[in-house]
């Protein structure tokens, strides 16, 4: 493979995230360019993403500098879109199993991780849920985790397992720091609506959800969150400081 | 493992029939779940589910041999990896990644759109908006991506004919009227790659043989009255 590969990403968000880690995890060669979302260059949304997020790849085509991206290159989006690209990129990587009962099982926990636990754990930062949601999702998650491995599926790192972690990285941060509420200020215009609405995020509820994971009901789960945030990978793409100070200054608003 | 009337089954029955693949189909009525269904299909007694592998047995006994697949998109791509030469998903990485981001632009843009408006929730501007999200995308061959059927086709095309339906009946929680203005702007000018884009694939004979119209429209019927 020596054709180019850019990712642009915004370093505080979790879906730039799972590709980080993928690429890590693969030994892909890449180079990547931050975006920052609160002031766009006015290339980024005519040059490589219309829709104007991130995280987005651009494979092939002359080798350009990032922020002068050229129309000879594929552009891709969606995080999870690119997680698969990037097991096709890399057949031997193990990004994907090689047997198809196996890789529906990645597809299945990467469904089950966006749905149970991506949804709610937004819901309940935001201050829109209790974390009820984000227990029964933990709970379905866990049920796929077999006992003895490592990985989400299999004996490799996968893309369920990148696709995963950078949620449980900010589950961590809310359970240790209860920091959570509705911000004033919206990403990006295309979220705005889910932004305005006034959180309910009572104190302490991060702490409280921090303690449940602690139980016995939770052993399972919280084995595989340690292992995963223990990972090089994680660490060098998890800034946690920065995150932390990044939902300070967003999630300020609380409820007594 | 189907219900005729599920879009999510039709998925993968048409899948199955564009690949060639050859498979058992077993209905079950969601109303009226038989027993061993639930318990030895898991995980939630959901359809569509595959069982793949393990011993030949009657579908009503399942065997705890057999690999359990639900989620109808997984059970799409799980059949691109088996069926690798029936042109499901291309073979060259860059349209693999146009194919799965129609399928989660379909998903995101046009099926949960479209359900909001069928049950009264949604604007029928937002069912607009996605239509023409999703026609920025096709091209100009008769298929989503590139020149075959593929998943991309299979995942959107069940909502097609529902689209149609709801159309050509006004049915559904929306306003009285509401439906067939949503038809009158899908014959303008504005939409008409997209508009040819279904018209080729209704036409499709694996469409035609895994899509009960008149059952659709009493179920639908059924399920979506207005409340007077």
């Amino acid at each position: 493979m020596s054709e180019q590969l850019t990712l642009y990403l915004y370093k505080l968000s979790p879906y730039s995230q799972k590709i980080e880690l993928a690429l890590t995890e693969a030994n892909a060669p890449h180079r990547t360019y931050q975006v920052d979302l609160f002031n766009k260059p006015e290339w980024f949304a005519s040059k490589v993403n219309p829709v104007g997020k991130v995280p987005v790849v651009t494979y092939g085509g002359p080798n350009v500098e990032p922020n002068d991206p050229s129309p000879l290159s594929a552009k891709i989006a969606e995080s999870n879109v690119i997680l698969e690209f990037l097991a096709d990129l890399y057949p031997d990587s193990g990004l994907l199993p090689k047997d198809p009962v196996l890789r529906a099982k990645v597809r299945f926990f990467i469904d089950a991780s966006t749905k149970h636990i991506e949804g709610p754990s937004l819901a309940f930062i935001l201050g829109k849920e209790s974390y009820d949601n984000i227990l029964k999702g933990i709970e379905f998650i866990q049920e796929l985790l077999e006992e003895g491995r490592d990985f989400a599926v299999g004996d490799h790192y996968t893309i369920a397992d990148a696709c995963i972690s950078p949620s449980l990285a900010r589950l961590k941060i809310i359970t240790e720091t209860d920091l959570g509420r509705a911000p004033a200020r919206a990403f990006s215009r295309e979220v705005e609506s889910d932004y305005l609405e006034t959180g309910k995020f009572p104190v302490g509820m991060g702490y409280k959800l921090g303690e449940e994971l602690k139980g016995p009901k939770f052993v399972k789960f919280m084995k595989y969150v340690h292992r995963m945030l223990e990972r090089p990978s994680l660490k060098q793409t998890h800034d946690e400081e920065s995150v932390i100070t990044f939902f300070k200054t967003r999630f300020t608003e609380r409820v007594q | 493992m189907t219900l005729q009337l599920s879009p999510f089954s039709q998925k993968v029955e048409l899948a199955l029939i564009e690949a060639n693949a050859p498979y058992r189909g077993y209905h079950i009525d969601l109303a009226n779940k038989p027993e061993w269904f639930t318990s030895k299909v898991k995980p939630v007694g959901k359809v569509p589910a595959v069982t793949y592998g393990g011993p030949s047995v009657d579908p009503e006994d399942p065997s705890p041999l057999s690999a359990k697949i639900t989620e109808s998109n997984v059970i799409l791509e799980f059949l691109a990896d088996l069926y690798p030469d029936s042109g499901l998903l291309p073979k060259d990485p860059v349209l693999r990644a146009k194919v799965r981001f129609f399928i989660d632009a379909s998903t995101k843009h046009v099926e949960g759109p479209l359900y909001d408006f069928l049950l009264g929730d949604g604007s029928y501007e937002s069912v607009l908006k996605g239509i023409e999200f999703v026609q920025g995308l096709l091209e100009s061959g008769d298929f989503a991506v590139g020149d075959h059927f593929t998943i991309a086709d299979a995942c959107i095309s069940p909502l097609l004919t529902r689209l149609k339906i709801i159309t050509e009946n006004d049915l559904g929680r929306f306003p009285v009227g509401l439906g067939f203005k949503l038809g009158e702007e899908l014959k303008g000018p504005k939409f008409t790659k997209f508009t040819k884009y279904v018209d080729q694939i209704l036409e499709r004979p694996s469409l035609k043989q895994t899509y009960d119209k008149e059952g659709v429209i009493t179920y639908l019927r059924a399920f979506f009255v207005r409340a007077q």
